[in-house]
């Protein structure tokens, strides 16, 4: 298979992206995304070719699929997975569809009552303050799972990650087992 | 199977693909046979030269076009047959090889396939050279085509071919523009690739693309291109809106020029002329003014000299009035100094008995110095009163007195006796009640008289113890007479008196002394009272001619202060007149020069003052006397007017262009300055309904980009709707054991809501809703609005164009019985091998199906590898479901599948593989049998 390479204008921004552990999201990074739309095989393969499987989410992401975790990035992973999963659970509460978690708006109040309806579970992961939560959220900010803006956040389709792992962790029968894989599995 | 089915017959390949001759029936499903590896699948991909014609399109998978070709068509009698049973009649067509090229060439004809046609009488199949001959002889009317001619031969593209060619459509398709898609889908189906949605999608959108308002939207441009007004107009409203007061300042300024201009119209005229007539009148105004001076000036040297001699005359007359009143003044004091006194005699009678005064006065101070002491003289004064008061005494006593009542008591002798022994005063002391000398009681007395002459005896006094001799003694007292008393009184005053002035004299010498100075001095102011009574007597003489005199000066006094004060008058009143007449030509001078002066820095000689009325400008109604004695000011005023004038026209001008600076663009369409001015004060009186016009304006172009959008959506919903119909399509047989399989549009839900924003906003501006909501918070200003165009925008650059299928992305939902529906984008992943391959097979059939016109169906045929990979129950709803879809089956395994009508074995003999229509197996139902 021979890959016409003046097609693929956005390797390099793609690859800086994708590599650095960054997800793709189809509104934030819409070039880029039909990019990976237009030759999505292309660029499996030959990502596939130096070492790196492309993960093309139809609902709108892209990611490097890898084995690897960094100890920063376990940390971060393991406490984004919960504080991603505490917010499902209390929107959920607040009897909003989980599936529309993209048009929701997390600004600083609604961090502020998360913190205070589950801040016992946030202290057990050492996230001591809604300003800890932030920065949380900062940091998957910058891995493209939220984007900013309006002095608020929102969750991009990236998100679906962690929401088909909650998902799964709810079929589950071995929640724990399954958690453990869940942090193998992430990034 | 009926015969009025129409459809593929059979497929017959001779020479091709490994075959010597393989026949395989169409009609109905099938069954081919064959271990692997033996060309199952090269008897299948045949079909794609047939049906496919276009290489481009056609799919050998592993192996390429070339190699296909130089399989399929190894000599120039290599033969891929089909026979079709169509409306117009039974129907071949043939592709043959050209030879060593491994080229081929298409052909086909009415008329059943027979394959004696095809071979010659030795055996040997018929060369393609002498093909069309060899069917001609055979009564078969056979005819060469081109590629394209034949694709548009099968695919019933009847713009692409003659009249007079038979009707051979194959795929009688709803839009033969579709016949590239259907042969893409077609190619796909036969070989039953990998299958992903995001073909699907692909293929379902070119399916139908008809029935989707499919245009490429470009939205960012027709954003752009329905508020590139909107926006040019809000730009200039903002800004004129920003400047605002610059802009009424220009207003104002444009007035004043418009009455400026109109004034000095009105005036230029006038000042050309009273500049004209400014030298005589100066030179004529001059002269009169000189004259008049002068003649003011003599006038003023005449009143002076009057005056100077008045003050003269005053002067005299008041010296001569002084004199005069003076010796009047001396005359009055001289009345009343000598108002008392009658004539000169008196005078002199008064001045004689002072002079008398003194002289006797000098005497006395003669006579006082000769004297001798003062205590003499007092002593003397002592002396003489004492003898005077005895002598009153005495003469008091003269008939009652001690003396008396003792002579009268006593013996003569004892009285003279006893007058020797009192005294005199004793003896003068008056006996009386309360005198001195009381008598109470007279017998008493005579009695002790007795006794005391008794004891007196020849002039001795014997009392008991005492003896006192008397004859010494003189008696004391005579009594004398009251004349002789009083005559020694008056001698004894007398001698007092004078006694007393001497001692006076003495005493007050010196006072005397003073005393007689002032008589001299009394004496000689007496004598010059006679002097001045005489001069008063002179005086008396002129009294009343002086008296004339004064009133006379005094009237001519007032006179010459009438005349002063008239002539003071006279005076500043030529002062003034001087003054005034100065100052008229100071002032005439001051006007000459300023006139000069401005008469040189006069403006109007250039433009635009030469071209004043062709100006636009408001006609001037001030009256318009032009007086000399105001020419200066008027040209002033006129001068300034003009420099005025000039300031407005550049700072109208550099406003102007501030305000093109600043984006204010609009009105420079205009021909002239003043007709851009006037249009742009037009419009920013009427700011507030350009306001409403730019909102109106606004709410039309997002109507307008809307219009588009909802072409976009309402595509989106109609193409959600034929998804809702192609899935009942394919679901209308149970698929293997799935519950679910829908291919399922998910929205892009960002887009979409973008898209429903836009949407929702204009629907609300044409049907008025919500209009003062629109008024408060502005259309061009929606945040929201302005999200959802950013989102749309950005998408719409990044692919080039929104269009329908940007919205939406299709997935495989999927679910046995019990499970809730999982989606899948790739459905090779989604279930078993079988089912896979079943989901597949559908889902392709169905879109050829879809494309199909449904009234004249045509069966045609697909293929199913690996077909013992399903069950039986499968491979029967299998085969319905391509029949329904107007497909027969063709199953290919190992082993015979007996849900297929025909097995057909392929039978290999001397490595050529063979399959004759004698090793037909037809499977019937023994019911079917039986009838």
């Amino acid at each position: 298979m021979t890959i016409d390479f003046t097609a693929l204008t956005q390797l390099q921004p793609l690859f800086k992206q994708l590599s650095s552990g960054a997800h793709l999201n189809r509104l934030k990074d819409t070039e880029l995304w039909v990019q990976l739309e237009l030759y999505q095989s292309d660029y499996e393969s030959l990502f596939a070719a130096l070492g790196f499987v492309l993960i093309v989410d139809g609902r709108g992401f892209a990611y490097f699929k890898t084995e690897l975790a960094s100890a920063y990035t376990g940390k971060l992973t393991r406490r984004l997975a919960l504080v991603i999963m505490l917010l499902f659970e209390y929107q959920a509460d607040q009897g909003l569809h989980l599936f529309q978690f993209q048009q929701w708006r997390l600004d600083a109040n609604l961090l502020d009552q998360l913190w205070q309806q589950y801040f016992a579970l946030f202290e057990a992961e050492e996230i001591n303050s809604p300003k800890t939560l932030a920065e949380i959220l900062d940091s998957a900010t910058r891995v493209g799972f939220l984007i900013s803006e309006d002095n608020a956040y929102r969750l991009l389709p990236s998100i679906h990650r962690y929401l088909d792992l909650f998902v799964e962790l709810g079929n589950a029968e071995r929640p724990d087992q399954i958690k453990e894989d869940i942090k193998e599995d992430m990034l | 199977m009926s015969l009025a089915q129409y459809g593929f017959q059979k497929l017959v390949l001779l020479n091709s693909a490994g075959y010597s001759r393989a026949e395989l029936p169409l009609d109905d499903s099938v069954s081919i046979i064959a271990p692997n590896n033996t060309g199952k699948t090269s008897l299948i991909n045949a079909l794609q030269f047939l049906l496919i014609l276009n290489k481009q399109h056609m799919d050998f998978g592993a192996h390429s076009v070339e190699n296909s070709k130089r399989f399929y068509f190894p000599d120039n009698s290599a033969y891929i047959l089909l026979e079709v049973l169509l409306p117009s009649g039974m129907a071949v067509i043939g592709c043959v090889g050209k030879g060593l090229s491994h080229d081929y060439e298409y052909f086909a004809y009415q008329g059943s396939l027979d394959l004696d046609d095809y071979r010659l009488a030795d055996g040997k199949l018929v060369a393609q050279p002498k093909l069309i001959a060899r069917l001609f002889e055979c009564g078969k009317l056979a005819k060469i085509y081109p590629q394209a001619d034949l694709r548009a031969l099968l695919y019933g593209n009847r713009q692409k071919q003659r009249a007079d060619e038979p009707d051979l459509t194959i795929f009688p398709l709803e839009f033969t523009s579709q016949a590239a898609t259907y042969q893409r889908i077609l190619t796909r189906t036969l070989r039953l690739d990998k299958l992903d949605s995001r073909e699907v999608k692909y293929y379902l959108l070119e399916i139908f693309k008809n029935d989707l308002q499919d245009r490429n939207v470009d939205f960012k441009s027709e954003w752009d291109k329905s508020f590139a007004d909107v926006n040019y107009d809000k730009s200039q409203y903002d800004a004129v809106f920003r400047n605002q007061s610059l802009i009424s300042g220009m207003e104002d300024s444009q007035q004043t020029r418009l009455l400026l201009r109109g004034k000095l119209i009105l005036w230029r005229p006038l000042i050309e002329k009273g500049l004209n007539d400014w030298e005589d009148y100066n030179t004529s105004t001059s002269e009169e003014l000189r004259l008049r001076l002068q003649t003011l000036e003599e006038e003023a040297v005449a009143l002076e000299k009057r005056h100077e001699m008045i003050y003269q005359d005053r002067a005299d007359a008041k010296t001569a009035l002084k004199a005069q009143q003076k010796i009047e003044s001396h005359y009055q004091e001289l009345i009343i100094q000598f108002q008392f006194v009658s004539d000169l005699a008196q005078l002199q009678n008064q001045r004689q008995l002072l002079q008398k005064q003194r002289d006797e006065l000098m005497r006395s101070i003669v006579n006082a110095e000769q004297q001798q002491s003062q205590e003499a003289i007092a002593r003397n004064i002592a002396k003489i009163n004492k003898e005077k008061v005895d002598l009153n005494r005495q003469l008091q006593n003269v008939n009652n007195n001690l003396y008396l009542q003792l002579q009268k008591i006593l013996p003569a002798e004892s009285f003279e006796l006893v007058t020797r022994l009192l005294s005199k005063s004793v003896l003068s002391l008056p006996v009386a009640l309360g005198s001195a000398v009381e008598l109470d009681d007279e017998t008493a007395f005579h009695s002790f008289a007795a006794l005391l002459a008794s004891r007196l005896s020849a002039n001795r006094l014997q009392l008991p113890g005492l003896l006192l001799d008397l004859s010494e003694l003189e008696p004391n007292l005579f009594i004398k007479t009251a004349q002789e008393l009083e005559t020694e009184i008056n001698d004894c005053e007398r001698q007092l008196t004078e006694l007393n002035s001497l001692l006076k004299t003495v005493e007050t010498l010196t006072q005397q002394k003073q005393h007689q100075q002032k008589l001299e001095q009394q004496i000689s102011e007496l004598l010059v009272d006679e002097k001045n009574y005489e001069e008063l007597l002179a005086l008396k003489v002129g009294a009343l001619e002086r008296l004339q005199t004064i009133e006379a000066l005094q009237q001519k006094l007032v006179l010459l202060e009438q005349e002063e004060s008239v002539l003071a008058e006279q005076k500043k009143s030529i002062l003034l007149a001087q003054e005034k007449h100065k100052s008229d030509q100071k002032e005439l001078q001051s006007q000459f020069q300023r006139i000069n002066i401005a008469r040189q820095q006069r403006l109007d000689q250039q433009f635009p003052f030469t071209a004043l009325e062709q100006l636009p400008h408001l006609p001037c109604m001030e009256s318009t006397e032009l007086a000399m004695p105001t020419l200066a000011d008027r040209i002033e005023t006129y001068n300034r007017d003009c420099q005025k004038l000039k300031q407005i026209d550049e700072q109208l001008n550099d406003h102007l262009s501030q305000l093109h600076r600043d984006g204010v663009s609009k009105f420079q369409t205009q021909d002239t300055a003043e007709q851009q001015l006037n249009a742009l004060f037009n419009y920013t009186a009427q700011l507030s309904q350009e306001k409403e016009a730019i909102e109106r304006k606004a709410r039309s172009a997002v109507v307008q980009v809307a219009a588009i959008l909802r072409d976009l959506r309402d595509s989106l919903e109609t193409f959600k709707r034929r998804m809702r119909e192609f899935n009942n399509k394919i679901n209308r047989r149970q698929l293997s054991d799935l519950k679910v399989f829908k291919i399922e549009p998910r929205e892009e839900d960002i887009l979409v809501r973008a898209i429903q924003a836009l949407i929702s906003t204009s629907e609300q501006v044409e049907s008025g809703r919500s209009f003062d909501l629109f008024d408060q918070n502005t259309m061009l200003d929606d945040k929201d609005l302005n999200k959802a165009k950013d989102i749309l925008i950005k998408e719409g650059e990044a692919r080039g164009g929104l269009r329908v299928e940007h919205l939406f992305r299709l997935v495989f939902s999927i679910a046995k019985e019990n499970q809730t529906p999982a989606e899948f984008e790739d459905i090779d992943s989604a279930a078993s091998n079988g089912t896979v391959l079943m989901a597949k097979l559908i889902t392709g059939l169905a879109m050829l199906n879809q494309m199909q016109d449904s009234r004249k169906a045509i069966k045609t045929a697909c293929y199913l590898d690996e077909a013992a990979s399903l069950d039986q129950r499968n491979q029967r709803n299998l085969i319905e479901i391509a029949e329904e879809f107007g497909f027969t089956l063709i199953f290919a395994s190992p082993e015979p599948q007996i849900t297929a009508r025909y097995c057909v074995p392929i039978a290999t003999t001397k490595g050529k593989n063979h399959i004759s229509r004698l090793s037909w197996q037809i499977l019937e139902n023994l019911s079917d049998t039986d009838k």
